[in-house]
């Protein structure tokens, strides 16, 4: 449904995104996944045709959105930086976005309820964005993504600087949009997250494609060792193991039994092990 | 044109949730215009002594009186003048509210108070001082009955009044004998009453007060108003010189709102919301666009409707509407230009602010145009701003008809579209992130 074929941005001497060719296929929630300036965002942007690729090429359907505006109206954005008029209640910013995707009336009405009710802003409709907490303003900038029933969804971190309580109720949202068949490409960089809605991961580091496939495929490839745990008259005792089932069998014929666990890999060190522990700020130079 | 309508309604709806934005664009041109009127004389309500040129062109005794009253009468500040074209110099100077004629036939009007329509009076007022011109005429009708008051006491004057009254009587056809008998019985009573009456006091004093403050509704003169005649380059009234100013500060608000709000859109996010819709690019700045034109339109209609209230009157109200629209449609393109240039918010905040500000005050926004040395006049033409006040002065009261309108409309509707396309063209290079 949306293929990426040697999508490459250069900002001057700076590779933003390199020959990146990626196919994600209908109703599938893809997660992308990477440090801060990995590219992401730059990806998102040539994917909705708000910056033209260096090189390369973006279809969805087989269409390009900069050429077939029927085609955006099937799309849905919720970019990083909150796109909201402060001065507009929720429900005024929603019922502007919905307009502009040729809803009117009755349906324009139902859908910008619709869309207030699932982002949980209902009571809060009539207040102007900018009293807002982040949390909430996240969410309607979510919500604007979704008023128009879109059945492409391109989310760049919907959950950064929420709360637990939010970031729940936004994977829940997902969730339900997948159970419909939308089609959603979310980056973030919470694993968790990523574990929990994904069906197929990419890590990006440096504008290229580190890894990609599912969660179990890359806990496999590229999540490294286990580890067992356990405790003994030294205290506690760590394997490294590739193979830690056959590891755990052979400590209970030993008779150990105390505090025996084991910690698996998880897409947090898949992360970790494919970009480092190198803090990001400023860039990947 | 859906599309255009939402995002022109969802700018003006923001506007007006701007505070400051809506202040500067919709009342603080009504306040400048409003601070310049009374400042150049409009509303002047506190000088003591209203200045009144008056011509006696009558010279007899009755006439020499009443203009020696009306020198002592409180209020008034008489300047004699020698001739009507030299008290209407005077009136157009400024240096006088009115001017006040006091015709040939004025002692003969006076012996026919009752007969004959009363005293004759002429005036000559300026109409932007219509208020005081009022005043004035409160004032010669309250002479008018010392007047008539000294007639009374006067026996020699009432005399002849009286004969003349008899001579009216004797030689009206509509009166029956009868009548003329009662006539006849009742002036011979006033006459030997008159008598009197002199006999115990001094003419002139008696009765002054008694009949000038009884007054009620008859009024013993008749003051025939003249507007002073409109010279075709002049103003009707100071608030028709402040309120083109008032434009000019209204346009700038909306050029700033305006042009600010394309570049905050980018700043914002919310451009890169619309570039995803499934709306095109020129539709958006199409919409930005209308919402200018709109503002602009709106704020010159309200300043136009208070100026009405301030008593300006609209001279031509067809050159009037083809004034809004050509400056709101320049002023557009301003606009445009402002937004398409502006790399930042900060840019056109400060760039734009500062060049529109001068070219505000060179264009009209503080000195009146026809008030400014030629040089001055002569650089103004860089500023749009003077272009849109001639318009509207075309329209308020400038004489010169739908051919002065060729050159500025020429200008504004020049600016508009050059303005739209510059702008367009930048804009549509602008990525929304
Ligand atoms: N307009 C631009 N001009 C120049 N460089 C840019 C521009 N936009 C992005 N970049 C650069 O491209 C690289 C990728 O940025 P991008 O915003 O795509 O990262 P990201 O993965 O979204 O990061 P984050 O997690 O922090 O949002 C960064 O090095 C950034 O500095
Ligand atoms: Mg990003």
């Amino acid at each position: 449904m949306i293929r990426l074929e040697g999508l490459t941005k250069r900002f001057g001497e700076r590779e933003a995104v390199c020959s990146l060719s990626l196919e994600i296929a209908r109703g599938e929630v893809f997660g992308l996944l990477g440090p801060n300036g990995a590219g992401k965002t730059t990806t998102i942007s040539m994917m909705i045709g708000t910056l033209p690729p260096t090189s390369g090429d973006v279809h969805i359907d087989g269409k390009s959105l900069v050429d077939d505006p029927s085609l955006r109206r099937r799309v849905g954005v919720a970019p990083q930086a909150l796109a909201l008029y402060e001065d507009l209640t929720a429900r005024e910013n929603l019922a502007f976005f919905g307009g502009l995707y040729g809803l009117g009336g009755r349906e324009l009405n139902a859908a910008v309820d619709g869309a207030l009710e699932m982002v949980g802003l209902r009571d809060r409709a009539g207040d102007r964005s900018e009293t807002f907490s982040g949390g909430m303003q996240r969410r309607l900038n979510l919500a604007a993504a979704l008023v128009h029933g879109p059945d492409v969804l391109l989310l760049d971190e919907p959950t950064a600087g929420v709360d637990p309580q939010s970031r729940n109720s936004i994977i829940e949202l997902v969730r339900s949009l997948k159970a419909r068949g939308t089609t959603i490409v979310y980056t973030t960089h919470y694993m968790e997250e990523a574990q929990k809605l994904c069906d197929r991961v990419g890590v990006m580091d440096r504008g290229s494609m580190l890894a990609l496939g599912t969660i179990h495929e890359l806990l496999k490839d590229h999540g490294g060792d286990s580890v067992v745990v356990y405790h003994d008259e030294h205290g506690e005792q760590k394997i490294v193991t590739r193979d830690p089932a056959a590891e755990v069998a052979r400590l209970i014929e030993r008779g150990v039994r105390s505090g025996l666990r084991i910690d698996r890999p998880d897409l947090e060190s898949v992360f970790l092990n494919l970009t480092g522990r190198a803090l990001r700020d400023g860039g990947a130079e | 044109m859906n599309a255009i309508i939402r995002i022109a309604m969802k700018d003006l709806r923001l506007l007006a949730r701007d505070r400051a934005d809506a202040f500067f664009t919709f009342v603080f041109p009504l306040l400048i215009a409003l601070f310049f009127g009374y400042v150049f004389g409009g509303g002047d309500g506190e000088r003591s002594a209203m200045p009144v040129a008056v011509v006696n062109e009558d010279g007899g005794a009755a006439s020499k009186w009443f203009v020696e009253q009306l020198s002592k009468a409180g209020g008034i500040e008489a300047k004699p003048a020698e001739t009507r074209e030299a008290g209407e110099r005077l009136v157009r100077k400024g240096d006088a509210a009115a001017c006040v004629i006091v015709p040939k036939d004025f002692e003969d009007s006076t012996k026919k108070v009752f007969s004959g329509g009363g005293m004759q009076l002429e005036a000559i007022i300026d109409p932007k001082r219509s208020a005081e011109a009022g005043l004035l005429e409160g004032r010669l009708n309250e002479l008018g009955f010392r007047q008539l008051a000294r007639t009374f006491t006067d026996s020699s004057m009432m005399n002849s009044f009286l004969d003349s009254a008899r001579e009216d009587v004797s030689k009206s056809t509509g009166l029956s004998p009868l009548q003329k008998g009662i006539f006849g019985t009742f002036f011979d009573s006033v006459s030997s009453l008159t008598r009197e009456v002199t006999s115990k006091s001094a003419p002139g004093e008696t009765m002054n007060g008694a009949v000038g403050e009884s007054g009620g509704g008859f009024r013993p003169v008749t003051v025939t108003m003249h507007e002073l005649r409109m010279d075709p380059n002049s103003p009707n009234n100071s608030f028709a010189v402040s309120f083109p100013q008032g434009v000019v500060w209204g346009l700038m608000g909306c050029v700033m709102a305006f042009g600010v709000s394309l570049v905050q859109e980018r700043r914002r996010g919310t451009l890169l919301r619309l570039c995803v819709a499934p709306i095109t690019r020129n539709q958006i700045l199409l919409g930005k666009a209308a919402a200018c034109f709109a503002s602009c339109v709106i704020v010159q209609v309200i300043l136009l409707v208070v100026a009405r209230l301030m008593g300006v009157r609209i001279g031509h109200p067809s050159i009037m509407a083809s004034a809004v629209l050509v400056s709101s449609v320049g002023f557009t393109g301003v606009m445009m230009l402002l937004a398409g240039l502006s790399r930042s918010e900060g840019a056109a905040q400060g760039f734009g602010r500062a060049l529109l500000l001068v070219l505000a005050l060179i264009g009209g926004g503080s000195i009146p145009l026809f008030f400014m040395p030629r040089l001055m006049q002569q650089i103004s033409s860089v500023s749009p701003f003077k272009w849109a006040t001639i318009s509207i002065e075309n329209g308020l009261w400038r004489a010169d008809g739908w051919d002065a309108m060729l050159l500025p409309g020429g200008v504004l509707l020049g600016i508009g579209v050059i303005g739209f396309l510059v702008g367009w063209a930048a804009m549509r290079r602008w990525s929304p992130t």
